[in-house]
């Protein structure tokens, strides 16, 4: 008997079914790139499917995360096809234009003005996420940097990279709530145990062991250290520049055709660095949106100059031996495995 | 290797002369892998059986004007509670019949005796009566019988099968040859009563990682790849252990790796477990013997070798 192939044309039932899984490109032999359209729709819509199951969420429940970049664009999207209320607690790091999609969605969005004394807009975020509960009691907050099912979400992406590459040596991605990279990876680990996890983190980021400061590179990392990352699942970290990351972005698309936004740039350029030096290995970098928000930045070589960041920056990484090591621009430590206090 | 079911029927009898219709079954040597499955929305148990010729059950099923099956040996009574079904689901071509099991298929060791039985009931009464059904047709009488069944009714494909409703999730296409050494997992392989044994509660991380082993097991499937087979096994072997716990399985997976398998398959359900290697490469017979080595260093005295079929 035989049954039909699994279709690989259906119709999708909706834009988040038909988009939240990454194309699979080859870049060069065992080089490949995951490229998302808009990466956090998978964690939104899979996170919201758990909490519907355990019936956390209902008719009549108001949807409240805080967020600043595409989860809250995820969550909009997955929130708005379901008919629940969303609220989203940003900071200015929201641009105008994101601002007006999600309110497009129907999002209410709240922008904090301040930052905290410490931890930053994140924490002022959560601060006024707290309030926000008291006053919708019947309300459910995905918590993408603590809920499990962020990095539970990322099974299919592993399936979609089995079945497509068999099985990857390495695996590189930018890292903010740790669902993407920690996920994926553990998944891959059941079938590939020794798989190289990287972790592409920036300058001033908490979450591998810098003190927390301002950053010009969003998108990854955190002023917080989300429980969501599972550190002993990285073998390297890289803490890569703006510089570095933006004129990597433009050189994807301008080598490669990829439109795409930073944080892919950064985790593309790390991925490069090594393959070339391990040119035997299969190595996949997750790219996590696409570039049409930074049309007015990252590829706009006026504001490229205004920055003072129209220039390639470090070409290669400097090897640190401690997280808070100066090396600049780009630098990565063989983290081992460790634990986040062990590597401090 | 098991009879195919589409082609057994032989041409129609007369009426007027009952002949004796005849099935085998081969044994199974548990699961590549088994888990729950996501299709059309649906969380489903299902599994991919690792067939194994050392062992087969032959099932003759003779026409009779009496109403109703009687079995050989009385004990195979699950058979004749498939033989019944097979006979309702037709429209009772004819009242009943005799029914005699030949096996050589261990009991209660995760060899899958009484799936055999029933399975070969069904085959040798559809080719007594002439009469055709389909391997998903197959496996809901199957299921009926003895509320789970293995996939063996699909030949040699690589079937994700949902055990408990006797249906195929999703067919992956002809399955590899594959060499095993096969070993007992408990001391002095007293043996596991399968279906007593509670369905196994996953943990949601658990159910999503399900997901890439599937994956992997279709395009290892695909590229005739029996290295990437090996790691599904192997995770899926892992990802039991929580349920039904094999001793001293990091000692076997250092063996394995050690020997140069390309992975560790379990029942499981059962206590029989197999080291895999890909049939078609040189190095195999000896890599076969060194494990048995090996294993024999662990304690592990009783094995046996088979290659699933070309």
């Amino acid at each position: 008997m035989t049954l039909a192939a699994p279709v690989s044309h259906s119709v999708s039932r909706s834009v988040v079914e038909a988009t939240e899984l990454p194309r699979i490109i080859r870049i060069r032999p065992g080089f490949h790139v995951a490229a998302f359209g808009l990466m956090k729709l998978l964690p939104a819509r899979f996170m919201l499917d758990r909490a519907e199951e355990r019936g956390e969420v209902g008719p009549g429940t108001t949807v409240l995360e805080t967020s600043s970049g595409t989860f809250g664009l995820g969550l909009a999207m997955v929130c708005r096809l379901r008919g629940y209320p969303l609220t989203i607690v940003g900071d200015p790091a929201i641009d105008a234009p994101l601002k007006r999609r999600l309110e497009h969605l129907g999002a209410r969005v709240e922008i904090c003005p301040e930052p905290s004394p410490v931890g930053g807009f994140q924490r002022a975020r959560l601060d006024r996420l707290e309030e926000l509960r008291a006053e919708y009691p019947n309300h459910w907050v995905p918590g993408q940097y603590s809920n499990p099912d962020n990095p539970r979400s990322y099974a299919l992406v592993a399936e979609q990279l089995a079945e497509t590459i068999g099985v990857p040596d390495c695996l590189v991605g930018a890292v903010g709530s740790g669902g993407s990279t920690s996920g994926t990876s553990s998944f891959l680990r059941m079938l590939v145990p020794d798989l190289t996890l990287i972790g592409v983190d920036t300058q001033r980021s908490a979450i591998f062991g810098q003190p927390d400061g301002p950053r010009v590179l969003r998108g990854l990392g955190n002023s917080l250290v989300p429980p969501n990352v599972e550190h002993t699942g990285y073998d390297q970290v890289h803490w890569i520049g703006a510089a570095e990351a933006f004129a990597a972005t433009r050189d994807l698309y301008a080598r490669h055709c990829l439109f795409m936004g930073p944080t892919s740039g950064a985790s593309f350029k790390v991925a490069d660095w090594f393959s070339r030096r391990n040119p035997d290995a299969t190595v996949v970098a997750l790219l996590p949106d696409e570039g049409y928000r930074y049309q007015d930045t990252v590829y706009s070589d006026e504001w490229l100059r205004a920055q003072g960041l129209a220039h390639t920056g470090a070409a290669e990484p400097y090897e640190v031996v401690a997280p808070t090591e100066p090396g600049g621009s780009w630098t990565w430590l063989n983290w081992g495995r460790r634990s986040l206090a062990d590597a401090s | 290797m098991t009879e195919d079911l589409a082609v057994a029927a032989p041409a129609p009898a007369t009426v007027a002369s009952p002949r004796a219709g005849s099935f085998r079954v081969d044994a199974h040597h548990g699961e590549i892998l088994q888990g729950v499955f996501v299709t059309d929305g649906r969380l489903r148990r299902g599994l991919v059986t690792l067939p194994c010729p050392l062992y087969s059950t032959r099932a003759t099923f003779l026409p009779t004007d009496d109403a109703g099956t009687t079995v050989r040996p009385a004990w195979r009574s699950k058979a004749r509670r498939a033989a019944d079904l097979t006979l309702g689901r037709l429209g009772h071509p004819v009242p009943g019949g005799l029914l005699d099991i030949t096996s050589d298929i261990p009991l209660c060791r995760g060899f899958g005796s009484s799936t055999a039985d029933v399975t070969s009931a069904i085959g040798a009464v559809l080719a007594a009566t002439g009469r055709r059904l389909s391997p998903a047709e197959v496996g809901a009488l199957a299921v009926e019988a003895e509320t789970a069944s293995d996939s063996l009714m699909y030949g040699g494909r690589a079937v994700v099968f949902a055990h408990r409703e006797g249906e195929p999730i999703e067919d992956l296409g002809e399955l590899m040859p594959v060499a095993v050494l096969g070993f007992g997992t408990s001391p002095g392989g007293r043996g596991v009563d399968t279906l007593e044994l509670p369905p196994a509660r996953y943990t949601s991380w658990e159910i999503e990682a399900f997901r890439p082993l599937r994956g992997l097991l279709r395009r290892a499937v695909r590229d005739g790849d029996a290295g990437l087979l090996g790691r599904v096994a192997t995770a899926s072997t892992v990802l039991n252990q929580r349920h039904l716990p094999i001793p001293g399985l990091d000692d076997v997976l250092a063996a394995a790796r050690a020997a140069g398998a390309t992975g560790v398959q379990v029942a499981h359900s059962g206590d029989v477990a197999g080291l895999l290697f890909d049939a078609g490469d040189p190095e195999t017979p000896a890599r076969l013997e060194f494990a048995a080595a090996r294993l024999a260093a662990l304690g592990v005295t009783e094995t046996w070798q088979f290659e699933t079929e070309r």
